[in-house]
């Protein structure tokens, strides 16, 4: 029996390393993100949006005459596992990474891509932080939280009027700090934060902060977190007879939340990108990623499709996969995609970071 | 837009107290339901059943299920619905309770005590990823027709507000916890399941089917946490695979705080840990809840190392 197994071991050993001695005639671009757990269903969307742009620019012949192979990773939307998926991603020889979705993700990996010489394109990962290091070959198709929580800020001072606000966040990279800048924008308008407290991302009772917060006698609640909580939060505060607004970042921009908090929900108010799905020009990409998985495309999924796109176009362009040459290219131009122009600064950031109010309406988002 | 109470109100900040007295003992009784199951585990087999988390979230999504089956089934009465899809989700577990002792236990009886240790968690990870795998790796909807009408319907005690959802926690716990009391204390195969605690050599030379019982033991443990998911899926209104964790991890935390062991010691530290969380996101901030309950739990070893009640040890199961 323990014969057995040891060749048995020792076939799957060879197997594996036979497996390996793939002759290198490919353009590795790795995908990496949160693919299980919490955020899972959030984001997947990217990849197979990123996905698509690879499997149609293979269809019309790849890039610098190479097909282009994507590597998908799941990082669990955990720090230290994205740390070992970065390490797994350059140990594959990725040209390029996409990803990853969380900031708490994105933080850590970018290091290990900057280390490798690697340029990275997020497509969602908010955090300010992310650019602030000085990291060359990192850049972000998306806004910042500081973008974000100063627009719901002003929109809740400004457009709701309120003068007191509870501000409660989920503890993570992407929660708090967005929770943070909101905080400070509010004050700064002359707002008045009555609570500011934080919850893990697991919880799902929120009762007892919710008799806080209503103690705090706030007007509407700011919740910097994600759309699993988000939910339920919505739900038991409504329960529990607050009748304020709801105000939250893009992590809770998910149709998973309308599932949740039901389609009469009223006063919701999130930030997120303007309205690209409706435009004429995405509809081919919605159609075929419907055809592709079975479903219809999550608002992050775009965002995916363009920063694919406009990866591989960059590195047409350069003629070269080396990292400072396509960073060089990505910052020189202008480059169209579905989610509109992007250009990038210095830092990596959009030029132009257009956070819109958006809200629920007849079971769906739709833009206030 | 709501009127700001007035913080400096006596009687206001009297019936929030209270309030927020309701919501603890509400949470903290579902942890003293999990935590019965790893003590009685603890108490007939000296091991830790890691696995037992992961067979609360098998009972959330059993009951979540059966009351989508018979709603599409045309039964909607949530008088009958809910204890039939409560019973459904602790008979599941029960099962998926056996299940796991059988694998992760049995046949590691006489194995070092590191062995079964790691193999319940193995088997921990490998329910969590069997419902994820096969079920969903999204979140599940408790289903709104059946919680609404509970969450909306008040009862006033005086200056407390009870919902209907809370009080169906108190009496399905209260009536549970009893059921096990006697159970334990009144019934020959209380005796049987003490004795075995007790002496595992000495009783089964004494004729008693030790192994059946132990897995008797695992699957009454594991329908309490069944009854248990199944109202915690009702209180928060989602789910996902990895629900059981967290509150798995709290049920331990109560259970030794009460004296892993101990019956009643479960519940006395479910209820602790569940008012001890609340008190401190009501007065201080939820940041800090963790920390509090887990400094109770340090200081209470330290002045009783064998947890509040972990004395008694005649009377572990």
């Amino acid at each position: 029996m323990h014969k057995f197994r040891t060749i048995l071991t020792a076939a799957f050993a060879v197997g594996a390393l036979l497996g390996c001695q793939k002759k290198e005639n490919t353009l590795k671009i790795g995908l990496a993100g949160v693919q299980t757990g919490p955020d899972g269903e959030i984001g997947t969307a990217p990849i197979r949006g990123s996905q698509l742009a690879i499997d149609e620019w293979n269809a019309k012949g790849g890039v610098l005459g190479l097909q282009i192979e994507a590597v998908s990773r799941d990082d669990e939307g955990k720090a230290n596992q994205a740390v070992a998926v970065a390490q797994e991603l350059v140990a594959a020889g990725v040209k390029a990474v996409i990803g990853h979705f969380n900031s708490g993700c994105s933080l850590p990996a970018s290091e290990v891509y900057h280390q490798a010489g690697i340029v990275q394109i997020t497509p969602a990962s908010t955090n300010p932080q992310v650019t602030e290091r000085g990291f060359n070959q990192t850049f972000r198709l998306c806004g910042r939280d500081d973008q974000q929580g100063d627009v719901s800020a002003k929109f809740a001072f400004d457009s709701l009027e309120l003068s007191k606000v509870a501000v409660i966040h989920n503890k993570t990279a992407y929660g708090q700090g967005i929770a943070e800048v909101f905080r400070k924008t509010f004050e700064a308008k002359g707002g008045n934060v009555s609570l500011f407290d934080g919850l893990a991302s697991e919880e799902m009772d929120f009762r007892a902060t919710i008799s806080a917060i209503q103690k705090s006698g706030a007007q509407a609640v700011f919740f910097g977190g994600m759309y699993n909580q988000g939910g339920p939060f919505y739900n038991q505060l409504r329960q529990a007879g607050f009748k304020g607004a709801f105000l939250g970042g893009d992590g809770i921009y998910d149709g998973e939340l309308i599932k949740t908090v039901g389609a009469k929900a009223d006063s919701v108010f999130i930030t997120f990108g303007p309205d690209f799905m409706a435009t004429e020009s995405a509809k081919p990409f919605l159609a075929a990623y419907k055809a592709k998985f079975g479903q219809d495309a999550g608002g992050y999924a775009i965002y995916g499709y363009d920063a694919a796109n406009i990866l591989l176009e960059a590195i047409q362009k350069a003629g070269t996969t080396d990292a400072d040459k396509v960073s060089q290219t990505l910052r020189s131009q202008s480059w169209k995609g579905l989610t509109g122009d992007a250009e990038f600064d210095a830092k990596g950031d959009l030029k132009k970071a257009n956070y819109v109010i958006w809200t629920i309406r007849e079971g769906a988002f739709a833009v206030r | 837009m709501q009127t700001p109470p007035n913080p400096d109100s006596g009687a206001l900040l009297f019936s929030q107290m209270l309030e927020i007295l309701i919501n603890g003992l509400a949470r903290g009784s579902v942890y003293a339901l999990v935590a019965l199951g790893y003590t009685m585990v603890y108490g007939i087999l000296g091991m830790i059943n890691f696995a037992h988390g992961e067979i609360f979230m098998i009972g959330m999504f059993a009951a979540v299920f059966a009351l989508g089956a018979m709603g599409s089934a045309g039964l909607v009465a949530v008088g009958i619905t809910l204890p039939l899809a409560i019973l459904l989700a602790m008979a599941l577990s029960a099962g998926f309770g056996v299940m796991n002792e059988r694998i992760a236990y049995r046949k590691l009886r006489g194995a070092h005590l590191l062995a079964p240790l790691t193999s319940a968690i193995g088997m921990s990870i490998v329910l969590q990823n069997f419902v994820m795998l096969s079920v969903t790796k999204g979140k599940v909807d408790f289903p709104r027709a059946v919680a609404q009408p509970l969450a909306n319907t008040t009862w006033s005690l005086g200056p407390v507000q009870l919902t209907a959802l809370q009080a169906v926690i108190f009496a399905t716990t209260f009536a549970l916890m009893c059921g096990l009391f006697w159970l334990v204390q009144r019934t020959r195969l209380g005796i049987a399941l003490r004795a075995v605690a007790q002496d595992r050599t000495m009783a089964s030379l004494c004729g008693m089917k030790v192994d059946r019982l132990i897995a008797f033991a695992f699957a009454l443990g594991s329908a309490l946490a069944a009854a248990a998911g199944a109202m915690v899926a009702m209180y928060q209104g989602v789910l996902r695979f990895d629900s059981g964790y967290m509150i798995g991890l709290k049920a331990f935390t109560a259970a030794i705080l009460g004296g892993i062991g101990n019956i009643p010691g479960a519940v006395l530290g479910g209820l602790i840990i569940g008012l001890t969380e609340d008190l401190t996101s009501y007065t201080i901030k939820s940041e800090w809840k963790q920390t509090t309950a887990f400094a109770i739990l340090i200081l209470v070893l330290w002045l009783r190392p064998r947890g509040l009640l972990g004395e008694r040890v005649a009377d572990k199961v």
